[in-house]
């Protein structure tokens, strides 16, 4: 007991920096827009008036919200399956030992180094209706692609965000599973070949049994990427087609230029603490899912 | 061992039920309720119909004396260079002739420098809205839509106060332009760079369907007449491209069409006279309007590019190599930009005049338009020779000849009638008639408060409200129970919003 007093000045001392930090930067705002959130403000967000807690169930209980949290949960459906599986398949295709694999790693986990907006601002020339390459190449088994275009469309909008989003996002996923792959300690597979199982049997029960801290670690990140959506919406389709809001995700109903809450700080808030907690309740209920599936080696 | 729980087994239990709990209780919250995000408990106004000259409320008139002063006389006293900076929304070709144009201010005298800061509309307004007064810059440029959401803010000079204390004569200016930026008897901002929607449309079709190229469509008749006989050669395949986007198809056209028809979108004469309660575009004009529009694009004589997102989309289907429509309505503004596009060779369908350019069809037939594009609006620093300083730069940029040389680069309009005798826009007009077309339907409007357009705090809101609203209509939804949802969402808009901020 004494020793460990005697060890939490310098402990403190050291966290510092880091808690500064994250002070600054994510506690601070973070109480910031809570308090924000009970309040009623005008466009200058300076002169403010108390609209009491309950304003967060009224935010969140509106149509709005309500319509775009669907959008963003459908986006999460749509994009870390997908990207999981994309990730892993590519990680296992890279997992070899041959002749130039590293021109195919390079490539697959290229998209790391490019961001959202560029990832955004390339599938947007490329489904551009009227002079985009796909609606020119594959307009004719495809006819939605030119008209009205992909993005355009109620029905495709968010299926092809969701698209550049998981085509952004998968050289992370490629790149996690990689590691993951290489630390799946080689005599496991040794011993299982020993004991004749084939590459299915390999693959089912030592690949990824192991790679579970990755496939959890990739989902919760994946998961939040998917809630916290802006970029892609606000370069793709600015949370249209606006007859149904079809790409409205809660980012873009908080951030978007076009958001009827544009210049109410109150609402805005209130918003952004609730997705917050969707973020944190999804994590939870993800780490609480896996549960004891996750095998962390010995 | 059976019944013995670890410790460990137990918290993990715990917490698992927590997490379902919570998952449960956001279930059900979201199973219950569904309101307006915006409705915080104010009663938006109960319908009522008003038609023009139909006052409700008798008019207000705010009293100058409240209004801060404008001390337009401080820089003759003021020694050394005065540095002011002057928030800006224009991008490419227009940011680069405004920063031009101040260079020339800058090098032409000493006592003031100016420090031009472009980001679009859009970032301008938020930056000006949520910076602390000491971070504010002197002159802001802010577009139509704000006249209301700036006046709240009570940040700025009122322009109307420079004009009389500097004896500034705005007689040669466009009465319709000064309108649009006054409420409740003052005068708020500077009319700087106006822009109306014209049609642009493909001379070549025109031919091709056997209809002349000089005399584009003015009635929503004739602009269905043609459609259909372009549609029907062959020479397109679309007469008219559509967009639903909020600060076009979606929204200001609307408010254009609402002028044209010559009745109020908002109440208040357009807020003008009194503070807006309520909108008035659901009615029997709006639905009419609405059902014609959607009329064109079932019967395949018109087609919806959408929302928009590019701003040019609906110009760049005229130019479509496979799907092109003859026709589209587009500001004024772009003229230059588009002019500039076609003469790179990057549509080689289509040539530079290839392109006409038309009064916007609408109601009635007649020209007219409610006015675009952005205002100047000095800044209240609390400090005279920079305010003096603000108004010297802002009387520089709408003077006759800054607004030829504006007005010939841009395709804006010039706000002054004497910018038209001066070159270099003396010498466009003579030389390409095209750019007078946005000048002279706006010559045409009605001296009326239906032509100045709505003054309304959340008017960018509302725009994107309809917006949703119009897409929806575009694509096959009931006319009128969508646009008597939309009003009452805007509605809502307004009672929250001047619950907000009066």
């Amino acid at each position: 007991m004494k020793r460990k007093l005697r060890d939490l000045p310098p402990a403190l001392l050291m966290l510092v920096p880091s808690l500064a930090l994250l002070g600054v930067w994510t506690i601070y705002p973070l109480a910031r827009a809570i308090d924000y959130g009970h309040k009623r403000c005008d466009s200058t967000f300076r002169n403010c008036t108390d609209a009491g807690w309950d304003r967060y169930s009224q935010v969140f209980q509106s149509k709005q919200f309500q319509d775009a949290l669907m959008v963003s949960l459908k986006l999460a459906v749509m994009t870390v399956p997908i990207g999981l599986v994309l990730g892993i398949g590519l990680a296992v295709l890279a997992d070899k030992h041959l002749k130039g694999i590293g021109i195919f790693r390079t490539i697959f986990s290229s998209t790391v180094a490019t961001g959202v907006a560029v990832a955004s601002l390339v599938w947007f020339v490329l489904l551009q209706p009227q002079i985009g390459v796909l609606a020119d190449l594959l307009s004719d088994w495809f006819p939605k692609l030119k008209n009205p275009g992909l993005l355009n469309d109620p029905d495709t909008a968010l299926p092809a965000v969701a698209l550049s989003s998981i085509w952004a996002s998968l050289g992370f996923t490629f790149i996690i599973m990689m590691a993951g792959l290489q630390s799946v300690p080689r005599d496991l597979y040794e011993s299982a070949y020993v004991d004749g199982a084939g590459s299915f049997r390999r693959f089912t029960n030592v690949t990824l049994p192991m790679l579970t801290p990755s496939i959890l670690f990739v989902t919760v990140v994946l998961t939040t990427r998917a809630l916290q959506s802006y970029g892609e919406i606000a370069l793709l389709t600015q949370g249209g087609p606006q007859s149904t809001k079809a790409t409205t995700t809660i980012p873009y109903l908080i951030y978007g230029n076009n958001s009827v809450i544009h210049n109410d700080i109150g609402t805005k808030s209130a918003a952004a603490v609730l997705l917050f907690l969707l973020c944190l309740v999804f994590a939870a209920l993800q780490f609480r899912g896996f549960g004891k599936r996750v095998h962390y080696g010995n | 061992m059976r019944t013995a729980r670890t410790p460990h087994a137990s918290r993990a239990a715990r917490s698992r039920r927590v997490a379902l709990l919570a998952a449960a209780g956001l279930l059900v919250a979201a199973c219950s309720g569904g309101g307006d995000i915006t409705d915080s408990g104010e009663e938006p106004a109960t319908t009522v119909s008003t038609v023009p000259g139909d006052t409700v409320a008798p008019t207000t008139t705010v009293a100058p004396d409240l209004l801060p002063d404008c001390p337009t006389d401080a820089l003759a006293s003021a020694t050394g260079t005065t540095e002011i900076m002057f928030w800006h929304g224009m991008s490419s070709t227009l940011a680069e002739e405004l920063q031009r144009l101040a260079d020339v201010y800058n090098s032409s005298q000493s006592k003031v420098h100016v420090t031009l800061v472009g980001e679009s509309y859009e970032l301008t307004i938020d930056n000006y809205l949520q910076a602390d007064p000491a971070n504010k810059p002197d002159l802001v440029q802010l577009p139509e839509y704000m006249v209301q959401a700036v006046v709240d803010t009570e940040s700025t000079v009122p322009v109307g106060k420079c004009i009389e204390a500097s004896g500034f004569d705005t007689s040669a200016f466009l009465p319709t332009a000064l309108t649009a930026y006054s409420t409740q008897g003052m005068q708020w901002g500077m009319p700087f760079n106006v822009s109306n929607p014209v049609l642009y449309y493909n001379k070549k079709a025109f031919v091709a369907a056997g209809l002349d190229p000089n005399k584009p469509p003015q009635s929503l008749e004739e602009l269905r007449e043609f459609s259909q006989q372009i549609v029907d050669s062959g020479a397109a395949t679309y007469g008219l491209a559509l967009d639903s986007g909020f600060d076009s198809g979606g929204g200001w056209y609307v408010e254009q069409w609402v002028a044209k028809a010559e009745e109020y979108y908002v109440d208040g004469d357009n807020g003008r006279t009194n503070r807006a309660t309520q909108v008035l575009y659901n009615n029997d004009t709006g639905v009419e309007l609405l059902t014609y529009m959607q009329d064109m694009i079932n019967d395949g004589l018109a087609v919806s590019v959408g929302d928009n997102a590019t701003g040019t989309d609906d110009l760049v289907k005229i130019a479509d190599e496979q799907q092109p429509a003859a026709m589209a309505i587009h500001t004024s503004a772009a003229l230059g930009g588009a002019l500039d596009l076609l003469a790179s060779g990057i549509f080689p369908q289509l040539s530079v005049d290839d392109l006409g350019i038309g009064p916007m069809p609408g109601p009635g037939g007649q020209p007219g338009a409610l006015i675009g594009g952005a205002s100047l609006w000095p800044v209240n620093s609390e400090d005279p020779v920079r305010i003096a300083a603000a108004w010297d730069f802002l009387t520089y940029l709408v003077g006759a000849q800054q607004q030829s040389e504006w007005a010939a680069t841009t395709g804006y309009i010039p706000v002054r009638t004497d910018a038209l005798e001066l070159d270099p826009y003396k010498t466009t007009l003579a030389t390409d008639p095209r750019f007078s077309v946005a000048y002279e339907q706006l010559l045409a409007s009605p001296d009326a408060l239906t032509s100045a357009g709505p003054v309304v705090g959340p008017l960018r809101e509302m725009r994107s409200v309809l917006a949703a609203a119009i897409s929806a209509i575009f694509a096959g939804a009931d006319v009128k129970t969508t646009l008597d949802a939309a009003a009452e969402q805007a509605n809502n808009l307004i009672a929250d919003y001047n619950a907000r901020n009066t």
